[in-house]
C-alpha cells in the first residue's frame, strides 16, 4: 500500500505540499458552490465523500484508493449520471459530468501536475457558472472565486517553510486587480464571433407565464417576487392603468384550460404613424420566445417578429437577459376587418360544457340587442354588481363546468377566472374574444428611473373584437377590483391574502419600509449591470466601435485592440514603476540618483553597500581625477542639514558629475583601444 | 549669516557659526587629537579601537571591551579613565563579589553612635568593571542598575552617582570557563562592545622589546578635564544628521526586523545608539555632520551585542551579522 516501485525521494519531490493542498481544497469548494443548484444533489454528496477521503489522506489516517477502486468509482458515477434524469446533451448533464470528474480528481491529487490540472479546471468551472446566470451577484462571486483559485496557485509556488494563506490571497487579489484594465479593453473591443459550437440550453424551469392558462396559474405566480423584466421609457411614462404588458394570446379553450394558438402566422409590420411610446425592455430569461410589449408594437428589432395575433416573438428562446427596443402605438386599430376563418377560430368553444353560463350569455345578448360592445359592458356591470370577490386564494373548481361553478356558485376568483369567464360568455354567443396573458403595472425605481415588472404583476385580461374598433381590451378584473389596475397588486390584496405571501414579496410591495428601499437600491444596481454589461451585445459593440473608429474594418479593430491593450498594460506597469521608485528627499539626491542610473548604464553600478563617497572615489580612481572636492560637495548636499542648497550649487554639482562621466567614458575608450 | 557668507562657504564644514563657537570647535579638535595621540602611545597599533572607545564615551555611553585575557583590555580601560582626567575606581569582579561590595553599605559608626553609609567603588566618574562576566548575576545587576538609573539605592535611600558616569567593563568571551553570560537586556545598556584583537606584528615587536606597558599607566596624566569633556559631549550633540542619513539608519533597523537571518530586530534604543555613536565618530573625524561612512564604521561595535542570528543560540555570530547588515542595506535608496 505504501509507495510502490519508485524511490521515495523522487515521489516526494513532486508531491503537493501539505500547506497548499488545504488552500486548493478551499478553492474547489468556492468554485463549486454556485453550481450546486444546477447539478444533482447526489453529486454534491460524492464531492463531500471524496473531500473527506482526501482530508483523511492529508492528515495521514487513510491511503489513496487503489486503481481498481478508482475505476469502479468512475463507472459508478457515469452510470449514476445516466439515471439522474437529465436530458442527454443538456447543459446540466455536461456540468454534472464535469463536477463529478472534478470531485473524483480529489482522490488522485498527489502531484504538482494534478494540482495544476485542478486549478485550470477551477478557472473553467468559474466560467461555466456564467452559462446559468449572469447576474451582478454571481459576477462578484466569480471575482472572489478567481482570487481564491489564483491564491491556491500562488500557494503552490511559495516556499514551503513560510506558507501564509493571507499573503497568498492578497497577492492573488493584486494580480487579479492588475488584470482588470486589460479585461475591460478585451470586453469592450474584442470581436464577438459566433460560437463555434452551440452550447446546450439550461433546461431548468423558470417562473413565469406559461402557454397554458388554468384558473389557478397566475395566483401561484403572485407568490414569486422574481423580476420578469425591467423597462426604460424614453419619454413620458404612461399611467399605471395603461401598462398592460401583452405577451401571450390564448385562443383555445378545453377542459377548463386556455391554450395558445400555436400556428399564428407572421404579420407584416404595422408601420409607424403617430409618435408612439418608445422604451427598452430588459427581459429576464424565460426559456421561451415570447416578448412583452405595450399595445401595439409598431417598431421592433430585426430579430423580432409580429404574429397575426399581434404578439411579438423573438427568433430564439430568451436564455439570458435580452434587451429589445420597442415603439408602441396604442391608437392602432387591430384587425379592422375579420375574415371567417379568424372569426371561427376566435369563437370556438367545446361542444357542450358550462351550460348555465351559455344560457345566461344568450339571455344577456338578447337583452343588449345583439350588440357586442353593449353585451361586454353588461357583463362588466354584472361583475361589478354581483357579490363577486377578488382573492388570491379561490376555492378549488372541478375541471368540468369550472366556469359555471365560478360564475354562479363560488363568485370568488382571480384575474384568470374573470377573464376566462368573460371571454367564454362572449364566445358562447359568437362574438370573437380571447384571453390575453402578460403583466400589468410595475413599479418605478426612483434610483435609476426604470420600471420593474415582477412575477407578481402577472395578469390576464380579455380582448373582444368589435366592429369598427377591432380588437379591444376589456379587463374584467378592473370591474371587481379596480384598485388592482389603478394602484397595483398591493392595494387589491386583502389582509388574509397578504399573510399568504412570502416575506420578500411583502417587503417589495411596501414602498415605505427601509428594507423595501434597500431592495430598490439593489434592484437599480442590477439594472445598471444589465444595461452596461449583460446588455453589451454584438450590436452595442458595433455601435461603440463605429463611434470610436468611424469605420469598422478588421485592421482598425485590431489596431484599437492593440492600442487599448497596450495602454491598459502600460497603466499597470506605470503604477508599479512609480510606486517602486523611491521619492528623493531633495534635488541633490535626485541629481545623484540620476548620475548613478546613467553610470550604471555605462557599466559602473554602485554596489548597494557603497556609500556615495566610496563610489565617487572608486570612479575617481578609474577616471584618474582627485575625487575629494566632489565628495565634499556631494556630502554637503546630501548629509549636511545646515547646508542651504541653491540652484547655483546644484548646477555646479551637476557639472562636476558630467565632467566625471565624460572622463569615465573617455577612460573606457582608452582602455578598450 | 549674510547672503555673501553663505555663498563663499566651503563645503567641508559649516562656517556660519559665530566666532566663539568656532573657537570652541578648535579646542574640541585639539582635545580629541591629544586624547588619541596619548592613547596611541599606550596601546600600540589599536587606533581604530581607541577611536571607537572614545566615540562611545563622547556619546555618553558605557563601553564593554570583550576579548581573551592578556589582550590589553584592562590597559585600555585604565588609560581611558586616566586621560579623561576623571575620578575612577576599579572593581575586579569574581564570583564571590556581593552587591554591597560594589554599591557600598551602611555600617554602624561607633564614634558617632549612628549608622553611616560607606560609598562603594561605584561612586566614581569612571568605573572600571574588570571581568564583569565573572560576577554572579546578582552583583552584575547591581552594577547594571546603576548604569541605567545613574543612582544607587541602598536601605531605601537613593543616592545619586557622580556625573558624568561611565562604566568601562571588560569581559572574557562567554566560552571561557567560569563566566556568567550577560543577558540581552543588560548587554543592551552598553552603547558599544569592542574587541581588541591580536596586535599587529610591528606593534607586538615594539611591545616585546620594551616590556610590559602597564608601568606606563602610572605615568599617564590627564589630557583633558571635566570641562573639556562636557564641551566635547555638547559638540557631539550639535553634529548634524540629515534626513537622508536617518533614512539609511531606518533602512538598517528595518532590515534587522524583516530579514529572516535575525532572531530579533534592533530596538529603537539600538537605532538611537547608532545615530549617537555616528555623531561622535563624525566629531572625532572633524566633521560637522554625519555621513554614511560614520554609520558603517561604528555599526559593528554598536549592533554586534544587540543582534543574534536566527540559527545562532549562543549569540557569538554578531560580527558576521553586522557584515550581512551592511552588505544588504542600500546606502542611498
Amino acid at each position: 500500500m505504501a509507495i510502490q516501485g519508485s524511490p521515495l525521494a523522487q515521489v516526494l519531490a513532486y508531491q503537493i505540499p501539505r500547506n497548499s493542498l488545504a488552500l486548493l481544497m478551499v478553492a474547489q469548494l468556492v468554485v463549486l458552490a454556485p453550481l450546486v443548484i444546477h447539478v444533482s444533489p447526489w453529486i454534491v454528496g460524492v464531492y463531500l465523500v471524496c473531500g473527506l477521503w482526501r482530508w483523511q489522506v492529508y492528515v495521514g489516517r487513510w491511503n489513496y484508493p487503489v486503481g481498481a477502486v478508482k475505476s469502479l468509482l468512475v463507472i459508478a458515477a457515469v452510470v449514476g449520471l445516466f439515471f439522474s434524469g437529465f436530458q442527454s446533451y443538456s447543459l446540466e448533464a455536461g456540468t454534472s459530468l464535469l463536477v463529478l470528474a472534478f470531485a473524483l480528481k480529489l482522490l488522485e491529487m498527489k502531484k504538482y501536475r494534478d494540482a495544476y490540472l485542478v486549478i485550470y479546471l477551477s478557472y473553467f468551472l468559474i466560467a461555466i457558472a456564467f452559462l446559468f446566470d449572469q447576474s451582478l451577484l454571481l459576477t462578484c462571486y466569480a471575482m472572489f472565486s478567481l482570487i481564491v483559485v489564483t491564491a491556491a496557485m500562488v500557494g503552490m509556488n511559495q516556499r514551503q517553510a513560510k506558507v501564509r494563506p493571507a499573503a497568498s490571497l492578497r497577492l492573488a487579489a493584486i494580480l487579479i486587480g492588475q488584470a482588470i484594465p486589460l479585461t475591460l479593453v478585451l470586453f469592450l473591443l474584442f470581436p464577438r464571433a459566433a460560437p463555434l459550437w452551440s452550447i446546450p440550453l439550461p433546461s431548468a424551469a423558470t417562473t413565469g407565464i406559461s402557454d397554458r392558462l388554468t384558473p389557478g396559474d397566475i395566483a401561484n405566480l403572485i407568490q414569486s417576487d422574481d423580476i420578469a423584466f425591467r423597462v426604460m421609457f424614453e419619454g413620458n411614462v404612461p399611467p399605471q392603468r395603461e401598462l398592460y404588458w401583452r405577451g401571450l394570446v390564448y385562443s383555445q379553450f378545453a377542459d377548463g384550460t386556455w391554450t395558445m394558438n400555436k400556428n399564428a402566422k407572421p404579420q407584416v409590420s404595422l408601420g409607424r404613424q403617430g409618435r408612439g411610446t418608445a422604451y427598452d425592455v430588459f427581459l429576464e430569461p424565460t426559456q421561451s420566445k415570447w416578448l412583452f410589449t405595450l399595445d401595439t408594437p409598431v417598431e421592433y428589432g430585426r430579430r423580432q417578429q409580429l404574429l397575426s395575433d399581434f404578439r411579438l416573438v423573438n427568433a430564439d428562446p430568451v436564455l439570458s437577459v435580452l434587451r429589445y427596443r420597442i415603439v408602441s402605438d396604442a391608437t392602432k386599430i387591430l384587425d379592422p376587418s375579420i375574415d371567417d376563418a379568424l372569426r371561427a377560430s376566435e369563437t370556438v368553444l367545446p361542444a357542450k360544457d358550462n351550460p348555465r353560463l351559455r344560457a345566461y350569455a344568450t339571455e344577456i345578448y338578447e337583452r343588449s340587442g345583439r350588440n357586442a360592445s353593449l353585451m361586454a359592458n353588461v357583463l362588466l356591470t354584472e361583475i361589478r354588481k354581483s357579490p363577486f370577490h377578488y382573492t388570491l386564494k379561490p376555492p378549488q373548481l372541478s375541471p368540468i363546468n369550472s366556469i359555471d361553478e365560478f360564475w354562479f356558485d363560488q363568485q370568488k376568483g382571480f384575474c384568470t377566472h374573470y377573464a376566462g369567464a368573460f371571454v367564454f360568455a362572449l364566445r358562447a354567443v359568437g362574438i370573437p374574444a380571447r384571453v390575453v396573458g402578460g403583466y400589468q403595472g410595475g413599479e418605478i425605481n426612483p434610483v435609476t428611473g426604470h420600471f420593474v415588472v415582477r412575477q407578481f404583476d402577472a395578469h390576464a385580461w380579455a380582448e373582444v373584437w368589435l366592429e369598427g374598433s377591432g380588437w379591444t381590451r376589456y379587463d374584467p378584473t378592473n370591474a371587481v377590483a379596480p384598485a388592482r389596475v389603478e394602484r397595483g397588486l398591493r392595494a387589491a390584496l386583502s389582509n388574509s391574502d397578504r399573510t399568504s405571501l412570502s416575506f420578500l414579496t411583502v417587503a417589495r410591495l411596501d414602498d415605505q419600509s427601509l428594507f423595501g428601499s434597500t431592495l430598490k437600491f439593489i434592484d437599480s444596481l442590477e439594472h445598471l449591470w444589465n444595461l452596461s454589461v449583460v446588455g453589451y451585445d454584438v450590436a452595442a459593440q458595433a455601435d461603440l466601435l463605429t463611434k470610436l473608429l468611424g469605420r469598422v474594418t478588421p485592421v482598425r479593430v485590431g489596431l484599437a485592440l492593440f492600442v487599448g491593450g497596450g495602454i491598459s498594460v502600460l497603466l499597470v506597469v506605470g503604477v508599479l514603476f512609480f510606486r517602486r521608485r523611491h521619492a528623493a528627499r531633495n534635488a541633490a539626491e535626485q541629481v545623484f540618483q540620476n548620475f548613478c542610473a546613467q553610470l550604471a548604464r555605462q557599466g559602473y553600478d554602485r554596489a548597494i553597500h557603497e556609500t556615495p563617497a566610496e563610489y565617487i572615489s572608486r570612479l575617481g580612481t578609474i577616471a584618474q581625477i582627485n575625487p575629494k572636492p566632489l565628495i565634499l560637495q556631494l556630502h554637503a548636499h546630501l548629509y549636511d542639514p545646515e547646508f542651504e542648497s541653491n540652484r547655483k550649487a546644484l548646477s555646479e554639482l551637476r557639472k562636476e558629475f558630467r565632467k566625471l562621466r565624460f572622463k569615465l567614458a573617455f577612460s573606457t575608450t582608452v582602455q578598450a583601444s | 549669516m549674510t547672503q555673501n557668507s553663505s555663498q563663499t562657504r566651503t563645503f567641508s564644514s559649516s562656517t556660519t557659526t559665530p566666532d566663539s563657537v568656532s573657537a570652541s570647535k578648535v579646542h574640541v579638535r585639539q582635545h580629541v587629537e591629544g586624547l588619541i595621540e596619548h592613547l596611541n602611545g599606550v596601546l600600540l597599533g589599536k587606533e581604530q579601537q581607541i577611536k571607537l572607545a572614545l566615540a562611545c564615551l563622547f556619546a555618553g555611553g558605557h563601553l564593554l571591551i570583550e576579548d581573551l585575557p592578556g589582550m590589553g583590555k584592562t590597559l585600555l580601560s585604565h588609560a581611558l579613565a586616566k586621560v579623561l582626567g576623571l575620578s575612577y575606581n576599579r572593581i575586579q569582579f569574581t564570583s564571590d563579589v556581593l552587591p554591597s561590595d560594589v554599591m557600598g553599605a551602611t555600617i554602624f559608626d561607633k564614634s558617632s553612635g549612628q549608622f553611616r553609609f560607606v560609598e562603594g567603588p561605584l561612586f566614581a566618574q569612571v568605573v572600571l568593571a574588570d571581568e564583569i562576566n565573572r560576577a554572579t548575576p546578582k552583583s552584575q545587576s547591581a552594577l547594571l542598575e546603576a548604569m541605567e538609573e545613574r543612582q544607587v539605592t541602598s536601605d531605601g535611600v537613593s543616592r545619586k552617582l557622580p556625573s558624568p558616569f561611565f562604566v568601562i567593563a571588560t569581559q572574557n568571551p562567554s566560552t571561557q570557563a567560569g563566566t556568567f553570560a550577560l543577558p540581552e537586556s543588560q548587554l543592551d545598556r552598553f552603547l558599544m562592545r569592542i574587541a581588541l584583537g591580536y596586535p599587529e606584528p610591528a606593534a607586538e615587536r615594539e611591545l616585546l622589546k620594551h616590556g610590559d606597558r602597564r608601568a606606563l599607566i602610572d605615568r599617564i596624566s590627564a589630557v583633558i578635564g571635566l570641562n573639556a569633556l562636557t564641551q566635547i559631549q555638547r559638540a557631539v550633540n550639535n553634529v548634524g544628521v540629515s534626513d537622508l542619513l536617518v533614512d539609511y539608519v531606518q533602512r538598517l533597523t528595518a532590515f534587522t526586523r524583516q530579514s529572516s537571518a535575525f532572531a530579533f530586530g534592533l530596538s529603537p534604543r539600538g537605532g538611537l545608539a547608532l545615530v549617537q555613536s555616528a555623531k561622535a565618530w563624525a566629531l572625532i573625524h572633524d566633521r560637522g555632520h554625519v555621513v554614511p561612512e560614520d554609520v558603517q564604521a561604528i555599526l559593528p561595535a554598536v549592533v554586534q551585542h544587540r543582534l543574534r542570528g536566527a540559527a545562532d543560540f549562543s549569540g557569538q555570530g554578531g560580527a558576521a551579522l553586522a557584515q550581512k547588515l551592511l552588505a544588504n542595506v542600500d546606502v542611498v535608496a
